[in-house]
């Protein structure tokens, strides 16, 4: 077992920075995600930590040896790949046991690992096949178990769910977690999906253009996102982000946007907040759309903290309803995530311009009636216009 | 158009091609199968089946020396060259080293440059290491040749060979040696089964070379050895039309019981993931 540390490490491929200056610190037995939207860069730190591209800047460790010049078989790494890479010429056995005969292990010691990785995986019966006579998840399962047998102080992945289906994505996620914990090896796991990234990680690195966002627990992306990146790659259905001004409201303070104005509280009760100093300022707002309610449901809800709205389009999928309005004005700010779900590239700008509300079931609102949304004062995100960064 | 009228139409344009590609074919064996001395032009169907012309060719042709020259030629060149292309073309194919661009093309030119220009030089070269007359002189020019294609068709499959198969043995801890054999040469089976029944046939067909290197008769190869059947015996048609199927049947036997390999091995390997 062992820490895995990122030291300003950096990658170049001729022109392209794929990788800059990329502080991390894993902990012993930790599972680390790396999430961030195509091309920012989660591959490339994989690969350095492998040792399958040389690193351009910095250093990379693996416990308290310094990697950087070790060719992969000597730093003591298992990975799993996107195709799994299985030996597609061996029975699964020999796919479990080639890492082992490489190293010289016993050949009494092979047979008892292999069979115990399979067992853990649930590959007994399927020892003599061969990839190509296996499902996809059975594939995947044997990439985890050759990756396993080895009892590897640091397991690579690199988005090993993404040739599943959506039924066993869940099932394998779980799966891969039971065997993280039960054997407590660290982690390194690679994924562009952010459900996986928030289920899985213990903490979650945000990556963009090869560079780090943020490093913290999914509950400290989701509660304390560092900046208008990560606060709109995070949740789902994504912020709902518009441009405001912040102004003086009694001995507190106000923001204004669109046709709304809600109260943002006195700065005392925002402690952790630089907010005060954009008094007077156009800032950039963000409200998650499980923050606000249907405020006949929501009853006591101060005034200053309701927004009329008329409701353009509800949908209702049993466990919530989406009701879409009419937000504030839409915002193109270079430091915002694109349709992080990657599948409403259409609807992706009428997103922009209508806020989407994650409602309570009970909710009668119906498309055309004007309601009022509660929005809790602390569900309000304030970012600097200009550098995106989390200013409260 | 439905599927069924497509599949008809290919059918005829397949049907004919293959009828032009064979009616030659076809014409030398049913020739060889006449009864002996008949002057059979054309396309006519044997009465019976003669074996007699086999056996007489066989004897006067001497084929038995002919084969066995080109057998020890064949399977040598074969068999060196198929470890050397292995070899070139994974490292021109995974492994980025000083000068690999360079180095490949002239590889290439090996594969551009026809033998009818190399081969009065190559006499003069091996005449000078008192090689001509000898198998050296068939067997290791061929091998040139050879393996300057046989790099080129491995370096082209390594390539194409999806690189985390090779980085996940190397992550698995093995070295490049062991990467080659033990990963991707078992999954390149049937490429380079496809190149042994290619460099096989082409050896085995090679006649311009054997004609200037070998004067001996005990080495004639077996083109070599037709070609001075055939000027014994111009007007035995049946004759030098067994001599032609003893000469061509090797090849056949090879590409056939090959052939269930590799296609085999076309359809399992190919895919990972
Ligand atoms: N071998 C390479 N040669 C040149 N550029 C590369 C190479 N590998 C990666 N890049 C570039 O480096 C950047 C980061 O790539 P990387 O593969 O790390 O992204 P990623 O976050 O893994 O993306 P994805 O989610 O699509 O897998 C991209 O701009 C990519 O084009
Ligand atoms: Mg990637």
């Amino acid at each position: 077992m062992a820490t895995v540390r990122f030291e300003g490490a950096g990658k170049r491929f001729g022109g392209v920075d794929a990788l800059v200056d990329l502080h991390l610190d894993i902990e012993d037995g930790e599972l680390a995600v790396l999430v961030g939207p195509s091309g920012s860069g989660k591959t490339t730190a994989l690969r350095l930590l492998a040792g399958l591209e040389s690193i351009t800047s910095g250093h990379v460790w693996i416990g308290d040896k310094q990697v950087d010049a070790l060719p992969p078989r000597d730093r003591d790494i298992a990975m799993v790949f996107q195709d799994y890479a299985l030996y597609p010429q061996m029975t699964v056995y020999k796919n479990l046991a080639f890492g082992l005969r490489m190293r010289k292990v016993a050949p009494g010691d092979i047979d008892g690992q292999v069979l115990t990785a399979a067992k853990t995986l649930g590959l007994e019966d399927l020892l003599e096949r061969r990839p190509r006579e296996l499902s996809g998840g059975q594939r995947q399962r044997v990439a985890l178990g050759r990756a396993l047998v080895r009892q590897p102080q640091v397991f690579l992945m690199d988005e090993p769910l993404s040739n599943l289906d959506a039924k066993l994505r869940t099932q394998t996620r779980v799966e891969i977690a039971r065997i993280q914990r039960e054997f407590g090896i660290t982690t390194v796991y690679v994924t562009h999906d952010q459900i996986e990234a928030m289920t899985l990680g213990r903490r979650v690195a945000v990556m963009r253009d090869g560079r780090l966002q943020q490093f913290d627990s999914p509950k400290g992306l989701y509660d304390r996102p560092a900046n208008l990146f990560v606060a709109s790659f995070i949740g789902s259905p994504a912020m709902n982000i518009t441009e405001g001004s912040l102004e003086h409201a009694g001995d507190g303070l106000a923001i204004a946007f669109g046709d709304h104005r809600l109260a943002v509280g006195r700065p005392e009760s925002r402690p952790d907040d630089g907010i005060g100093a954009y008094a007077g300022r156009k800032v950039l707002l963000g409200i998650r759309p499980e923050a606000m309610a249907d405020a006949s449901l929501a009853l006591g809800t101060p005034e200053d903290r309701r927004m009329t709205v008329r409701v353009e389009l509800r949908e209702d999928v049993g466990s919530d309803v989406y009701a879409y309005f009419e937000g504030g004005p839409p915002v193109s700010n270079p430091g915002l995530a694109e349709s992080p779900t990657g599948d409403d590239d259409e609807a992706g700008g009428n997103r922009r311009r209508t806020f989407v509300a994650r409602l309570s079931p009970q909710s009668k609102a119906r498309e055309g009636d004007a309601i009022q949304i509660a929005i809790n004062d602390r569900a309000l995100f304030f970012f600097d216009p200009d550098t995106g960064v989390r200013i409260g | 158009m439905t599927g069924r009228g497509d599949r008809a139409v290919n059918y005829v344009i397949l049907a004919s091609f293959s009828l032009i590609a064979l009616y030659p074919v076809a014409g030398i064996v049913l020739a060889a199968f006449q009864p002996p001395g008949s002057a059979a032009g054309g396309f006519s169907l044997p009465s019976e089946l003669h074996l007699a012309n086999f056996a007489e060719a066989w004897t006067q042709g001497h084929f038995a020396s002919y084969l066995r020259s080109s057998l020890i030629v064949a399977v040598s060149v074969v068999f060196v060259s198929t470890l050397v292309s292995i070899m070139s073309g994974y490292a021109f194919g995974t492994m980025t080293f000083a000068g690999n661009k360079v180095l490949f093309y002239l590889f290439l030119l090996g594969l551009m440059v026809p033998l009818e220009g190399l081969v009065i030089p190559l006499y003069f070269d091996l005449r000078a290491l008192s090689l001509t007359d000898t198998y050296w002189a068939l067997i290791l020019p061929q091998i040139g040749l050879s393996v300057a294609f046989g790099t080129f068709w491995m370096r082209a499959f390594f390539l194409a060979t999806p690189r985390s198969l090779i980085e996940a043995a190397a992550i698995d801890g093995a070295r490049r040696w062991s990467i080659l054999w033990r990963v991707l040469v078992p999954f390149a089976r049937p490429a380079v089964l496809t190149m042994m029944v290619l460099i096989f046939m082409w050896t085995w067909n090679e006649f311009l070379l054997a004609l200037v290197m070998v004067s001996s008769e005990s080495l004639r190869t077996a083109p070599l050895g037709l070609a001075f059947f055939q000027g014994q015996h111009v007007s035995d048609v049946t004759l030098l039309a067994a001599g032609a199927v003893i000469v061509a049947l090797p090849v056949v036997v090879v590409y056939i019981f090959l052939q269930r390999h590799f296609i085999r091995g076309m359809i399992s390997g190919s895919v990972v993931g």
